[in-house]
């Protein structure tokens, strides 16, 4: 059972982080990058390492993807091909 | 070309998936990682620097000097922001003369700041308080339960940034003190090299820590205060890394 939850967040993390790449609106990718960061840190908790969960969560999900955003409100939002 | 990528993709995935299969079981005790040094950790870590959470161990007495220059590092991305060229980002397709930050639309005029809603700010007013109460309490048991300066300084900087987005960064300066400022983000830094002389003059050697039983308060002391230096400079560092993307 433990083994086949963290596959399955595992499988959603490869997923998440293809969709991430694909994205062409950069404020999608960020909020799916965050997303991404919070799966990470339940498989970090679920493995046993609860002091790199806490920091995922506040620094991955957290204020990365503040820096992120106010990047893009830089810059451009949509990626050019 | 996109074959040749395909094919370089499968290749380097394969090979990785080989590895993993000859990887030892997880939490297997015979596992490499676990018969080296870390024996050592595990075995005696406790009683040598009488920390019950090891990961804190690690990271300040077996591996203190990495530590520190981790603290260095943090400080140095500060400094590298810091020394970008303020004002407007470079746009060579708008001319206008609207503040930055000020959208996140694709094209079209500029739009002001996006007001908060009701519901996000009261969350924040919320929730704040216990975020900070947790923060606290990760420092100060750093050394005993999961938690510690990095992770501290992680959600207070968080929250400082979360409180800035619902009450302005105005508002959310006063949380750090102006005077204090250049002083309090370099407070990681100069807090493990003042402990870690501190410690020299104890021990005899840098970042040492007195390792019999009768300073325990004092090696203890010397930890948290290891801590909170990570934990307010880090927090600090955040804030400005923020205000300095932001204005």
């Amino acid at each position: 059972m433990s083994q086949l939850f963290d596959a399955l967040l595992l499988l959603l993390l490869i997923s998440t982080a293809i969709t991430v790449v694909r994205a062409t609106d950069l404020v999608a990718a960020v909020v799916k990058f965050g997303l991404y960061s919070l799966m990470m840190c339940v498989l970090w908790q679920h493995r046993g390492a609860p002091d790199v969960a806490i920091a995922e969560a506040a620094v991955g999900a957290g204020v990365t993807s503040v820096l992120f955003l106010l990047t893009v409100a830089r810059t451009t939002r949509v990626e050019k091909p | 070309m996109r074959w040749l990528g395909l094919a370089l993709v499968v290749v380097a995935a394969a090979t990785l998936m080989l590895g993993v299969a000859d990887l030892p079981p997880h939490g297997a005790p015979d596992a490499p990682v676990h018969t080296h040094v870390g024996a050592r950790y595990l075995e005696r870590g406790v009683a040598e620097t009488g920390m019950r959470n090891l990961v804190t161990a690690v990271l300040l007495v077996y591996r203190g000097f990495d530590t520190f220059l981790e603290v260095v590092v943090i400080f140095s991305a500060l400094v590298a922001v810091v020394a970008l060229p303020r004002g407007r980002a470079a746009r060579p397709d708008d001319g206008d003369d609207r503040p930055p930050a000020a959208s996140l639309t694709a094209e079209g005029p500029a739009q002001q700041l996006v007001s908060v809603s009701p519901v996000v700010a009261f969350v924040v007013q919320l929730l704040g308080p216990f975020i900070a109460v947790f923060a606290l309490a990760s420092l100060y048991r750093g050394h005993v339960s999961p938690g510690g300066g990095f992770q501290s300084a992680a959600i207070f900087g968080a929250l400082f940034i979360a409180i800035a987005l619902v009450q302005g960064r105005e508002r959310a300066a006063l949380l750090v003190p102006r005077g204090a400022r250049v002083w309090l983000q370099a407070l990681g830094p100069l807090s493990f090299a003042l402990i870690g002389t501190v410690g020299w003059i104890l021990t005899g050697a840098f970042l040492g820590y007195p390792a019999d039983a009768a300073a325990y308060a004092l090696r203890e002391a010397m930890v948290v205060a290891v801590e909170v230096g990570i934990a307010v400079g880090g927090a600090v560092i955040l804030a400005q890394l923020f205000m300095a993307m932001e204005g």
